[in-house]
C-alpha cells in the first residue's frame, strides 16, 4: 500500500454522493506521473476508487469493467452501487491468500437514487458508514478532515467544497499523495467532475 | 555398536526463557499549540493508556511552567514528569541566578539542550511549548525527544496528530482557502477549532478522549479550560 | 472401440429434427399437469399429487420446491430428473447469492437451468430431461412466470400448463384469464384449472400450490422492507381455498 501512494475519499450527501482521489503515480518517494487514475466510472451511477498497488489498481479496473459489462448483457440491467460491492467484496475473496493490495472505496445512487458509499480491506471484507469512507497512505490526515467538516444533507456543491478541502488538507501532510486531485459529484441528474490543482511538492 | 537414540535432547540444560525489561512505554494522548498575536493556546487531552488499558480519564499531561509558558507532553507520561520536574528547578536556579524569569525563547533552547543531554537515553517524550515571546507575540516550539526543535504557528502532536495537523492548517493557516483574507485568529476562534479538533479527533483515536485542558496564555495570565469529551 | 461412437445421443435425423427431444416432449405429455398464472400482484404455480398407491405416504411427497427465497419451480413428467434439475438450481442461485450477496433475478436463474437442460440435448453419454418447468419468482421487475422445455427452450408466460392435460388446461386458462387478477384470483383459478381433468377427489393432500408475492420482512437492522418471496401454501391454507370452490 506504501509503495506507490495514494489518496481516496468519499461522501454522502443530500441525494449526492461525491469521491475524490490524489493524482500521485510514484514508486516510494520518487514522483514518476501526476496525472494518474484512480477512480473509475462503472457506470452511469457508479464510481470506484482504487487506492493501492498501482499495478493492481490497473489489474482490479479491468476486470471490474470486464465483470460489469458481463452484468450487463447477461442481466439486462445496470449493476447498482451495493451490488457491485458485494462482486468486489467476492472477488478480493477470490485471492483471499494472496490478495490484490488494494482498499476499494465505492460511491454512487441506487435504483432509487439513495446515496451509497462503502469500502473495504484488501480481503473484500464491506463497511458502510452513514458520512464518509476514506483510504489510502493519507487516511490518517483524511479522517482528521473529513470527521471535522462532514455535516449531513450537504447540497452538491457543498459536498464538493467538503470533499475537496478534506482530502487537499489531507494530502498536504502525507508525502507519498496529492499532486493535483479530481472530485466526482454524483446526482440523479448530472455528473460533476472537476480536476483540482494542489501543491506539488 | 552403541544404540543412539536420534531424538534424544542434546543438551541437559533448558533452553534459557529470556526476560527482557523495556525502560519506554508509550501512554498515549494528543497535545496541541497554536500561536495567536498576541497569545497562545496549548491544549492536550488528559486520557493516559497503555496498549488498550486506561489507567486514567484525568492525569494532565499538559504543564503550567513557573515562568508563564505552558508544556504539552506527550510520549511517556514518567519520563515527561521527570523532565517537567528537572525544568522546574532549572527555572528556579535561573529566577534565582538573574532575578527574573526566563523567557520562553531561552526556555525553548533550553529545553533542546536538556533532551540533547541524554542522547543515547533519550525522556521518551515530545514536547511543545507554548508562551508569549519577549515581543509579546504568541509562541510555538515543537520538539522531538533529542531535542530537536523548529518553531511553528500551530502545531500538533500525539497518537491523534495525524489526524488534526491538516485541519489546523486548514482553518489555522487558511490552506486551500481561496478569496479569503487571512488574518490572525482572536483566542475565542482559536479555541472554537480547537475544541472541534478534538471532539473530532476523539471520535477516531482510541488514545485520545475524556477531557481536554485548554490553557490561554495571555500577556495578563493564563485561563484554563476543561471540556469533557467521550470517554469510550 | 465405444469411445470412437460416443457422440450425444440426441443426434439430427436427416430431416433436421431431434427425436430425443420430442421423445422427452412425449415422456413430459405423460406426466401429471401443472399449472402456472401470473397475477398483478404475484405468481402462483400449482400441481396435482399423484401416488403410485394409497400406501404412499404422501405427505412427504414435494413436487413444488422452493429455488430461493424469491423462486420456485414446479415440474412436470419425470420425477428424478426434475429432482436433478432443483439440486442444479438451488446451486446456482446460491452461486449468485454468493457474488452478489442477493436473490437472483428470475430471468436469470431460468436461463441458468435452461442452459443446463440445453447442455443435456447436446453432450455426450447423456439424454436430455423427461421434465417441463414451470419457474415462478418475484423480483425487482415484479411477478415472472417461466415455462422451460427439455430442448432448453423457455418462454415467459401470462399462463401456462404443462403435462397430460395441458391442451384442455390451456383452452381453459385462455377463457379464465385476465390481466388484472389478483393472487387470490389466480390461486382460485389455478385450483379450478386442475380441477379440469382431475381424476378422484381434489383434497389439500392432493394439490400442491406455490406462490411468489411481496412479502413485508424485518432487515438485520430492525427496518421492516418488502421484498419478493416464494412460499408454498400449507395444506390448511389450501384447504380454505377449496372450501371456497365447493
Amino acid at each position: 500500500m506504501e509503495y506507490n501512494g495514494s489518496a481516496i475519499i468519499a461522501m454522502k450527501g443530500k441525494n449526492c454522493v461525491a469521491i475524490a482521489a490524489d493524482r500521485r503515480f510514484g514508486v516510494q518517494a520518487l514522483t514518476l506521473s501526476t496525472d494518474f487514475k484512480k477512480v473509475f466510472q462503472m457506470n452511469e451511477r457508479v464510481f470506484i476508487g482504487l487506492p493501492g498497488l498501482a499495478t493492481d489498481v490497473q489489474t482490479l479496473y479491468e476486470r471490474f469493467r470486464f465483470k460489469t459489462n458481463m452484468y450487463k448483457l447477461r442481466e439486462e440491467r445496470e449493476i447498482t452501487p451495493s451490488t457491485f460491492a458485494r462482486m468486489v467484496s467476492s472477488t478480493l475473496y477470490e485471492k483471499r491468500f494472496g490478495p490484490y493490495f488494494c482498499e476499494p472505496v465505492i460511491a454512487g445512487l441506487e435504483k432509487d437514487g439513495t446515496p451509497y458509499i462503502c469500502t473495504m480491506d484488501l480481503l473484500g471484507c464491506i463497511t458502510t458508514p452513514a458520512d464518509f469512507v476514506v483510504s489510502g497512505t493519507a487516511s490518517n490526515q483524511m479522517y482528521g478532515m473529513a470527521e471535522s467538516l462532514w455535516e449531513p444533507d450537504l447540497e452538491p456543491e457543498e459536498l464538493f467544497e467538503t470533499i475537496s478541502q478534506s482530502l487537499l488538507n489531507a494530502v498536504d501532510r502525507d508525502a507519498i499523495s496529492g499532486w493535483g486531485a479530481v472530485v466526482h459529484v454524483i446526482t440523479p441528474e448530472r455528473i460533476l467532475t472537476r480536476t483540482l490543482k494542489g501543491r506539488m511538492d | 555398536m552403541p544404540i543412539t537414540h536420534e531424538y534424544q535432547s542434546a543438551s541437559p540444560v533448558k533452553a534459557p526463557v529470556e526476560h527482557r525489561f523495556s525502560p519506554y512505554t508509550d501512554n498515549g494522548g494528543t497535545a496541541l499549540a497554536v500561536a495567536g498575536e498576541d497569545f497562545c493556546v496549548v491544549a492536550g487531552d488528559t486520557r493516559q493508556s497503555e496498549g488498550y488499558h486506561i489507567n486514567s480519564r484525568y492525569q494532565p499531561k499538559v504543564f503550567q511552567l513557573s515562568n508563564g509558558s505552558v508544556l504539552a507532553t506527550g510520549g511517556m507520561y514518567a519520563d515527561a514528569v521527570t523532565l517537567v520536574k528537572r525544568l522546574e528547578q532549572r527555572l528556579e536556579w535561573y529566577y534565582h541566578q538573574h532575578e527574573k524569569k526566563m523567557s520562553v525563547d531561552a526556555l525553548a533552547q533550553m529545553l533542546s539542550v536538556i533532551l540533547y543531554h541524554k542522547r543515547f537515553f533519550p525522556y521518551y517524550v515530545w514536547n511543545t511549548l507554548g508562551g508569549i515571546d519577549g515581543n509579546g507575540k504568541g509562541c510555538v516550539f515543537s520538539y522531538d525527544p533529542v531535542g530537536n526543535y523548529e518553531k511553528h504557528h500551530w502545531n500538533c502532536t500525539g497518537s491523534a496528530g495525524h489526524l488534526i495537523q491538516p485541519f489546523l492548517d486548514n482553518q489555522i493557516g487558511f490552506k486551500h482557502m481561496q478569496g479569503i483574507q487571512r488574518r490572525f485568529l482572536t483566542p475565542e476562534e482559536v479555541v472554537r477549532i480547537v475544541k472541534d479538533s478534538f471532539t473530532s479527533a476523539t471520535e477516531r483515536d482510541i488514545y485520545t478522549g475524556d477531557y481536554v485542558e485548554i490553557f490561554i496564555v495571555t500577556a495578563g495570565g493564563i485561563d484554563v479550560q476543561r471540556v469533557p469529551l467521550k470517554r469510550d | 472401440m465405444s469411445d470412437r461412437y460416443s457422440f450425444s445421443l440426441t443426434t439430427f435425423s436427416p430431416s433436421g429434427k431431434l427425436v430425443q427431444i420430442e421423445y422427452a416432449l412425449n415422456a413430459v405429455a405423460q406426466g401429471v399437469t401443472s399449472i402456472g398464472i401470473k397475477a398483478t400482484n404475484g405468481v402462483v404455480i400449482a400441481t396435482e399429487k399423484k401416488v403410485p398407491s394409497f400406501l404412499v405416504d404422501d405427505s412427504t411427497m414435494e413436487k413444488v420446491s422452493l429455488i430461493c427465497g424469491n423462486i420456485g419451480m414446479v415440474y412436470s413428467g419425470m420425477g428424478p430428473d426434475a429432482r436433478v434439475l432443483v439440486d442444479k438450481a438451488r446451486k446456482s442461485a446460491q452461486e449468485y447469492k454468493k457474488v452478489y450477496h442477493e436473490e437472483p433475478p428470475t430471468a436469470m436463474l431460468v436461463k441458468e437451468v435452461a442452459t443446463v437442460m440445453q447442455e443435456y440435448t447436446q453432450s455426450g453419454g447423456v439424454r436430455p430431461f423427461g421434465v417441463s418447468l414451470l419457474i415462478a419468482g418475484f423480483d425487482d421487475t415484479g411477478p415472472s412466470l417461466y415455462q422451460v422445455d427439455p430442448s432448453g427452450s423457455y418462454w415467459a408466460w401470462k399462463a401456462s400448463a404443462i403435462g397430460k392435460n395441458m391442451i384442455n388446461a390451456k383452452t381453459f386458462l385462455e377463457k379464465r384469464y385476465s390481466s388484472t387478477m389478483e393472487i387470490e384470483d389466480a390461486v382460485h383459478n389455478a385450483i379450478l384449472t386442475l380441477k379440469e381433468g382431475f381424476e378422484g377427489q381434489m383434497t389439500e393432500s392432493t394439490i400442491e400450490i406455490g406462490i411468489a408475492q411481496l412479502e413485508e420482512i424485518t432487515t438485520k437492522e430492525g427496518k421492516k422492507e418488502k421484498v419478493g418471496r416464494f412460499r408454498k401454501l400449507t395444506p390448511s391454507e389450501i384447504r380454505d381455498y377449496l372450501a371456497n370452490i365447493a
